[in-house]
């Protein structure tokens, strides 16, 4: 999607309803071992993968990027991009090694003026994880301020 | 661990300190989340920000404070759900200590859940807050 930087209101509600490309994405030892570690905790047993994985690999799973949803938002640059909050669910253990199928779009957007007047856009999307026998094993819901 | 039968409302969740957020794993978690955005490893470029020397953490390292206060108290598959708002940034060099207050307590696809308050706090004031729910019947 071609969008250009600083997106017209008309620009940005037309992200709702875009579909990422969908994919696969299998959770490796190691990768697992030094995100836990950044948290400051030991590994986890049983391969269990740490709940906060829930970030970067949906984005990736589902076959987008920070960098791709950030050019779709329209912005660049430091200071740009502010969280807003996460809703993710977890439906069954997620462990290492087993590659799980995501699917998910850009579920809302929209524009407010903050707590401060500034005018500020808000985007959401949603990416669900499958296990391997199709059933689902957790859903994120992620909300971003993207700031002009 | 097999469970916590006494826990009720109101009980407070031991809480769970990272006393020096590091901007080494800031960088670690830059590479694994193949996040570009520089305001998490380079000092000089937040100046612009009014935060000169200094780098952000990341969002999910703030909430990862949380679930480890959360694993911690009921084991390492308790989560359920995270439903969080992030307020201020944390820094690196900040010492950050998460929180939480069980609010209730329901049986859902028979396990035995409770859902809590949960916060990080830097200084005495909430950086994070949200809801999480968790099961207490497990590991």
């Amino acid at each position: 999607m071609d969008v250009p930087t600083g997106l017209t209101e008309t620009q940005l509600h037309s992200l709702v309803g875009h579909r990422f490309a969908g994919g696969r994405y299998r959770i490796e030892h190691w990768e697992n071992w030094l995100l836990t570690e950044c948290t400051g905790r030991e590994p986890l047993p049983d391969r269990l993968v740490h709940p906060i994985v829930l970030f970067h690999v949906p984005i990736l799973g589902v076959g987008t990027s920070i960098t791709e949803l950030f050019a779709l938002g329209g912005v660049a640059g430091a200071g740009s991009v502010g969280l807003e909050g996460y809703d993710w669910e977890y439906f069954r253990p997620l462990v290492e090694d087993v590659e799980y199928r995501m699917e998910g779009g850009i579920v809302a957007a929209e524009r407010v003026t903050d707590d401060t007047g500034r005018v500020v856009d808000k985007l959401a999307f949603e990416i669900s994880l499958f296990d391997t026998d199709d059933q689902i094993a957790a859903r994120i819901t992620n909300r971003w301020v993207l700031r002009r | 661990m097999s469970g916590r039968d006494d826990v009720g409302p109101g009980d407070e969740i031991p809480a769970w300190t990272m006393p020096f957020v590091d901007p080494a794993r800031m960088r670690t978690m830059a590479a694994i989340l193949r996040d570009p955005y520089p305001v998490h490893w380079d000092r000089a470029g937040n100046a612009a920000l009014g935060l000169p020397g200094r780098v952000i953490n990341q969002g999910p390292l703030n909430l990862g404070y949380i679930v480890n206060m959360l694993l911690a108290w009921a084991g390492p598959s308790c989560v359920r759900r995270l439903t969080v708002s992030f307020g201020r940034p944390v820094l690196d060099g900040d010492e950050v200590t998460a929180g939480g207050r069980v609010s209730s307590l329901a049986v859902v696809d028979g396990e035995r859940r409770a859902t809590c308050e949960v916060w990080l706090d830097r200084d005495g004031e909430h950086v994070v807050t949200g809801t999480a729910v968790v099961v207490l019947d497990g590991r």
